[in-house]
Formats: C-alpha cells, sequence, structure tokens
C-alpha cells in the first residue's frame, strides 16, 4: 500500500519539490545580501535607542525602490511578500490538488472497484493514503515556513529593534504573519488536507470538490484572524491616553470617530485586537467633539462622510483635551507562542476530526 | 457441497424502488454460474451485494460461508472484475501488476508473468490506452493471479467485440480447468454464457425467475406442441413457463420434474437460450390462461 | 492428438459432440491404444466451454470402455470401437456403392440421396426403440 500511494502521488511529489527547490535556490541566492545589507546597516553594534533609528533606516531602504526598479519596492520586499504568500496559499494547494481528487478520482472512474477489492480493507487503504500525502503536505508547508524565516531573520532582526512602522513591521501577530510562521502552517497543512479528501468523498467528484474546498478553506483563512485568533484566550484590556498609545484620531463612516493605537504602553510586542476611544467615564465615543471640527475641515477640508486619513497632531490634541482616551483590547507578547499552539491545535483537531468522518463514511455501505 | 454464495431473501432498495427483492439462492462451488438478465434487471446490484459494495436493505447474504467483504482474508478469497474493466489509465501495465504484488499477500507473481506474456501486453504501456479487449485480460489477470476461491465478473465481455470475446472465454475457462475456482458472471446475453456456464441464474425485473445446473434445466424443461388447448386444463406438477397459441394448436414451454405421458403432445427438448427467453417473457407478460388474440407462430 | 471442433447452434449437445468426435476418431483410426486425449483445461480453453462439459464427455467415454484416465497424467485411449476397422466391412461396402449407382440411374441428386437415406435411417432407428 505504501508503495501504490507512492506511485500515484509520484507525479504532485515531483511537482511540489521542483516548486521548493526554485523557492529555496531564489531564496538562498539573495540570502547573503540580503545580511550583508544588514551588517553594513550597523545594527549589529548598536546599542539602545540608536538601534531604532539604524533599524528604521535599514528597513526604508529595503522597502524603497532603490531607483532603476519599474516595481514598486525593492526586490527584497517583493521576495518578503512573494515568500509569504507562498506559505500562506500552500495548505490550500495541497488541499485543492492533493487532498480533493485522493477518493473523489477513484469514485469517479471507478477505479475503487479494482482497489478496495484488493485484499486490503478500505480503512487500511485510507489510513496510509491520509498519513503519507498528510505528513508530506504538512513537511512541504512548513519547510517552507522554515526557509522563509531563515531568509527573512534579518528583516525580523530590525523589527525587534525597534524598525518602527514599514511595511515589514506586521509584527508577529499579523494577519499574514501569524498562519505563515511558527507551528501553524502545520495545523494549516493538515487542515486543508483533510478538507479536500472529506469534499472529495461527499461530492464524489474532483473538479467540484476541489472548487468546494477551496472556497472553504479561503473562508476559513479569513475568519481565523477576525473572529476565532483573537478570542483564543481571554483578551486583555487598558485604558490610555491618546499619545502614549501612539493613537491617531481619523473619521470614518460609521462609527465616526476612530481611535488606531499602535502600541500598548508597558506591553511592548503586544498585539493590539481592537482600539476606541472613550470618555472619561470609559463609555466608548463615536462621534468628534464638536469643538474639534473647525480643526478637522482645517486640516483637510471635508469632514463629512468620507474618510480622513491619519489625523495630524492638531486633531490628535484636540481629541485628547476634550477627555478622550483611548481602549485597548490586546493580547500581550507572551501569549504568542501559546497563541501558536492553540491555533495549531485547533485546526490539527479539525482534521482529525474530518479523517475520522472519511473512515466512517467509507466503511458505510450504503 | 458447500454454497460460495447463499442469500435468504436478499433485497435492495434505491430511492423506494427494489432493485432486487426477495432472491434466495444457494449456488454450489465449483460451477460456472451464468447471472443472466435484460439491462436493469438487478444483476449488478446483486454483484455488488457479493463483493460487499452494497450492504441489503433486506434478507441476508454469506459469500464463502462469511460476509462480503469483511476482513483482508475475505478480500483475499473473492476475485472481482467489475463492468467496463476499470483500471488506472496512466499506470502502464508492470505497474498493475506491481499493484497486485503489494496488496495482496496470496499474489502468485508468476501466473501473472505467464498469462501476461501470453497475451503480448506490453508492461510499459499505459493501460489507458490498451484495447477493450486487453483490457478486460489485464483486469481478469489481476483478479485471477491473487488465487481466489470465487470469480466474480460483472458483464466482462458485454463491450468487447467477438474475438476478443472468444479469447477472453477462452482464459477464463483455461482459469477454471487448472485451479478449481468457481466463477460467477454476469451478461445480458445468454449466447455468450452457454458454452462457459453449467449453473445459470435468470434475474428478470429484480427478482429470480429460475436457477439451477443447467444439465437439471434442460433436462426438466421441455416444449410441447399439441391441439389446441387451454393450459389451466393439464395435470398439476406441470408448470406452464410460457404458452403461445394459433387457433388449432398450442405450443407450451413447461416445467415438470417427472415424464410427459400424454400422448397427444409432442414432446422435444429446449436450448438453454429459449429456455431463458421464455422466462424472460413470462417476467414481462405473465401467460395468459385463455387469451385468443395471441397469434404466435413458434417453430 | 486429436482436435475438437463445436458445431455452434447444431442442436446436439457439446459433450456428446466431443464423444462424437473422439468414436469417429477411433473408427477412422485416427486414435490408437495408448494415444492421450487432450487435456480438459486445453480443450476448455480451446473451445470456451466448461471443462466440467468435457470431464463429463471423457467420463462418459470412460464408462464406454474407450478411454481410461490415469490421475495426474491425462485421459488415454484404451479400447477400439466393436466391430473393427471398416475395412472388415467390405461387402457392405460394396452393397452401399452398387445401391449408390443404382440411385444415380433413377435420377436422384446428392440431396435426395441424403434425405432419403435420412428419413429411412431415422424411422428405422425408431422402430429399433420402440
Amino acid at each position: 500500500m505504501i508503495w501504490l500511494t507512492w506511485r500515484q502521488f509520484r507525479a504532485q511529489a515531483i511537482t511540489a519539490a521542483a516548486v521548493m527547490a526554485v523557492f529555496a535556490i531564489v531564496l538562498a541566492a539573495t540570502a547573503s545580501d540580503l545580511s550583508g545589507m544588514y551588517n553594513s546597516s550597523g545594527l549589529l553594534t548598536c546599542h539602545g535607542d540608536a538601534c531604532s533609528g539604524l533599524a528604521s533606516t535599514f528597513l526604508s531602504n529595503l522597502a524603497s525602490n532603490g531607483g532603476g526598479f519599474v516595481i514598486p519596492g525593492s526586490p527584497y520586499a517583493i521576495l518578503y511578500f512573494l515568500s509569504v504568500l507562498v506559505i500562506l496559499i500552500a495548505p490550500a494547494i495541497t488541499g485543492v490538488f492533493w487532498g480533493a481528487p485522493l477518493i473523489a478520482r477513484e469514485l469517479e472512474t471507478g477505479t475503487f472497484r479494482l482497489t478496495w477489492n484488493q485484499s486490503i480493507t478500505r480503512t487500511r487503504w485510507l489510513t496510509v493514503k491520509l498519513t503519507l500525502i498528510g505528513v508530506a503536505a504538512m513537511a512541504v508547508t512548513e519547510a517552507f515556513s522554515l526557509i522563509q524565516a531563515w531568509w527573512a531573520a534579518p528583516i525580523g532582526k530590525a523589527v525587534g529593534l525597534g524598525g518602527g512602522s514599514s511595511i515589514f513591521s506586521e509584527g508577529r501577530f499579523g494577519w499574514f504573519v501569524f498562519p505563515t510562521h511558527g507551528i501553524t502552517p502545520l495545523g494549516y497543512a493538515a487542515f486543508g488536507f483533510a478538507l479536500g479528501v472529506t469534499t472529495g468523498l461527499v461530492i464524489r467528484r474532483a473538479i467540484p470538490a476541489m472548487a468546494v474546498t477551496l472556497a472553504i478553506f479561503a473562508a476559513v483563512q479569513f475568519i481565523t484572524p477576525l473572529w476565532i485568533r483573537p478570542n483564543l484566550f481571554p483578551t486583555s484590556q487598558t485604558v490610555t491616553t491618546i499619545a502614549a498609545a501612539g493613537a491617531n484620531v481619523s473619521l470614518r463612516v460609521n462609527p465616526k470617530l476612530a481611535v488606531t493605537a499602535s502600541v500598548v504602553p508597558g506591553q511592548p510586542g503586544a498585539w493590539i485586537i481592537s482600539s476606541d476611544g472613550v470618555n472619561a467615564a470609559g463609555q466608548p465615543v463615536s462621534t468628534i467633539p464638536a469643538a474639534c471640527e473647525p480643526v478637522i475641515s482645517g486640516t483637510l477640508g471635508s469632514h463629512s462622510g468620507s474618510a480622513a486619513g491619519p489625523g495630524s497632531a492638531a486633531v490628535n490634541n484636540c481629541v485628547a483635551s476634550h477627555g478622550i482616551r483611548v481602549a485597548e483590547s490586546y493580547q500581550p507578547a507572551s501569549h504568542y507562542w501559546p497563541l501558536q499552539w492553540s491555533e495549531t491545535g485547533m485546526f490539527l483537531a479539525l482534521a482529525l476530526t474530518l479523517a475520522g468522518y472519511c473512515f466512517w463514511r467509507l466503511n458505510r455501505r450504503t | 457441497m458447500t454454497a460460495v454464495i447463499e442469500t435468504e431473501g436478499l433485497g435492495k432498495q434505491y430511492r423506494g424502488r427494489w432493485a432486487l427483492a426477495g432472491c434466495t439462492l444457494s449456488i454450489p462451488a465449483g460451477h460456472v454460474v451464468g447471472l443472466v438478465g435484460p439491462n436493469g434487471a438487478g444483476k449488478t446490484t446483486l454483484l455488488n451485494l457479493a463483493t460487499g459494495e452494497l450492504a441489503p436493505s433486506a434478507g441476508t447474504i454469506e459469500v464463502l460461508g462469511n460476509r462480503p467483504a469483511a476482513g483482508p482474508a475475505q478480500l483475499a478469497r473473492v476475485g472481482y472484475l467489475a463492468q467496463d474493466a476499470p483500471l488506472y489509465a496512466g499506470l502502464p501495465v508492470a505497474d498493475h501488476l506491481r499493484l497486485g504484488a503489494h496488496l495482496n499477500p496470496g499474489w502468485d507473481a508468476g501466473m501473472a508473468r505467464r498469462r501476461i506474456e501470453r497475451l503480448d501486453l506490453d508492461l510499459r504501456q499505459k493501460a489507458g490506452t490498451l484495447s477493450g479487449g486487453q483490457r478486460a485480460q489485464l483486469a481478469l489477470t489481476l483478479a485471477t493471479a491473487k488465487r481466489p476461491e470465487l470469480l466474480i465478473l460483472d458483464e466482462p465481455v458485454a463491450s468487447l467485440d467477438p474475438l476478443a470475446r472468444r479469447e477472453f472465454l477462452q482464459d477464463l475457462m483455461e482459469t477454471v480447468g487448472e485451479d478449481q475456482v468457481s466463477v460467477v458472471l454476469s451478461s445480458h446475453l445468454i449466447s455468450d454464457l452457454e458454452r462457459a456456464c453449467d449453473y445459470v441464474i435468470v434475474l428478470v425485473d429484480s427478482r429470480v425467475r429460475v436457477a439451477g445446473p443447467v444439465d437439471e434445466l434442460l433436462a426438466t424443461h421441455h416444449l410441447l406442441s399439441g391441439p389446441r388447448r387451454d393450459p389451466a386444463s393439464l395435470p398439476a406438477g406441470l408448470q406452464v413457463i410460457s404458452a403461445s397459441h394459433t387457433d388449432r394448436q398450442s405450443t407450451l414451454l413447461v416445467r415438470t420434474s417427472g415424464p410427459v405421458l400424454d400422448p397427444a403432445w409432442a414432446v422435444s427438448e429446449v436450448g438453454l437460450e429459449d429456455l431463458v427467453l421464455a422466462y424472460m417473457r413470462q417476467a414481462a407478460r405473465p401467460a395468459p390462461r385463455n387469451d385468443h388474440r395471441h397469434l404466435e407462430v413458434r417453430k | 492428438m486429436i482436435e475438437f471442433h463445436l458445431a455452434g447452434r447444431s442442436g446436439v449437445a457439446p459433450y456428446l459432440q466431443l464423444i462424437h468426435q473422439v468414436r469417429h476418431a477411433l473408427r477412422l483410426g485416427l486414435l490408437h491404444e495408448g494415444d492421450q486425449l487432450p487435456k480438459v483445461k486445453d480443450v476448455a480453453a480451446g473451445l470456451a466451454i466448461n471443462p466440467n462439459t468435457v470431464l463429463k464427455a471423457y467420463r462418459e467415454l470412460e464408462y464406454e470402455g474407450l478411454v481410461a484416465a490415469r490421475p495426474g497424467i491425462g485421459t488415454f485411449v484404451t479400447g477400439t470401437l466393436d466391430g473393427g476397422s471398416l475395412a472388415a466391412h467390405g461387402p457392405l461396402r460394396l452393397e452401399l456403392q452398387r445401391w449408390l449407382a443404382k440411385a444415380r440411374r433413377a435420377g436422384l441428386d446428392d440431396e435426395s440421396i441424403e434425405a432419403l437415406f435420412a428419413s429411412t435411417f431415422r424411422a428405422a432407428s425408431e422402430e429399433d426403440i420402440a
């Protein structure tokens, strides 16, 4: 059965190996240049506050065009985001191309009547297939993640040294960063694969199953950072001044007043889940104080209905002087690994549940 | 002799319709059993129940004394060739043999290799590019090389040209002659099965109409022709399968265990094909007792 | 070694056809004592018929004393048919030739001669049975 699994999986394995090879070669070719830039930026020998300035310079150099390229941003920035994208979609690809056709093709072509009448049970057939290919999916995705993390180490270090806001500063908890670093890729790969196999079994046709798998997986990847991840652990709350939170006041359609914080005082590296303006009594404030409206129109020219960008210091000070502070809901930095384990565990459990369903359904003779 | 397939009131229902009903059979070992009936009669359903792909809606079925597909040991004892010989189109012949070798502890590699050589199949050719006859032969090799006690073949020659059909049956008969394996094969044409089968089951409209060894069936069915007579007036013990009348003559196909002594009847033997057709007609249209309009000239 | 064939729709059961062919071969001297009959599985494979059919024919021939089965080796011819070879029936053959000549002079063509012979032969056989 191991031989048969390999023989049927061979073409997909070769494709994955080729993609991984390209990925690794491209990153390896540029890795030494990247670390060279890091070494020559002075970040190796800096101390304390001087570092954050150097880090910001380093990162903005990476992000900038550098002149001469048609594409926005330097090649390093493009490589960074492309490589993260690869890790992000790898579980979807393995789910769609490895998982969905696994059972569906056999049912579609009738070959199940050949294979499931050899001297092995359906349970054994599925066990070997799920284990070998599932582990392969997890290994491939995690390998992409590790290679990318090795390549992007200088960037990570710079961000950690206080690199301020740049396109790289999404931080460990970022929407794209959290599921592509650490151990979460394993959970996503297992879930994507199990999802594919299950849809294939239920729908019984490979192409429709591939489409449904992609749709469901994309939905999950959208819903998880929005509603699930923040609540895997109870969130912490704090109320602080607009200035201390590095917050910016801006106008939106609903709520009218948005206070967007960028740090939690005393909690470096925290993940800010939400921030709202509150009054002195701690109640949410959703409209801008009347007295500040002229300040806004002065700086922007229009204040009704349209979203106003990151406010100026004048707007921030005006709003703050009216007793409006910012309430932040956050996960401290120390929750990073617990969140990683929880989310990975959750998706692994989901994958195992789906697999269990597949075993049950496969053995159920209608 | 033990039974290879034993069913008791077996039935299968799909969406309200009974694809098979009230099927009670005891198929003895050591025979080549022909399961014959029109398309949609329930042949594939019965065979799928025997391989364990389907579970009964009513009644029971036992294959070689066990529940179908009860475990690896049971699966090893039954070889199966599904309709249209499903194979992996992208895998070459050699890899199909490896599949058999890896998935069957009882695989006889020498036998498989000899068959493939004799069939002159190219080991490197992908199964998707083989002809219909070659696919059927490869599938038969896969089913027989694991040395099963029972071979189940679902319409194995239905889509084959006459030469491929003959060659397939030749190989099947050689396997039966060598290995003493019991065979159950289905077809909607009795002519395919006549020479090969020594036990016949006629399945029409989800029900078994008649089943038994061919010799016994031919010995107990007779064609009676004589002056016009109401079938109801025949002596008991004579079961009328089909009847046709002209204004002066009646021709009946009857089943009886004893001899026909009435001198008014000319008694002649019946061929297997005519016997099967009579049962098919009976199922479609039960023989009318007194139908003057039924003008059918029988040779 | 004798080679069997089957007439598809002759109405004669396959096993009977095999028996007839063995007896015919014996009569014509194509099979001698000690000759081996083809193996059951080879006959079954060659004609695509059930091996039990071949077995039935061989058993019937054994019952008639014409062949004997040696387990593990094969089935061998042991006897000859009563009346020895056709050569012993010289006078009968001569009479037949004269009758044929007469029939031709009477104007009968081949088909009519065969039909006349067949119907007379059948009638005579039935009289023998009754």
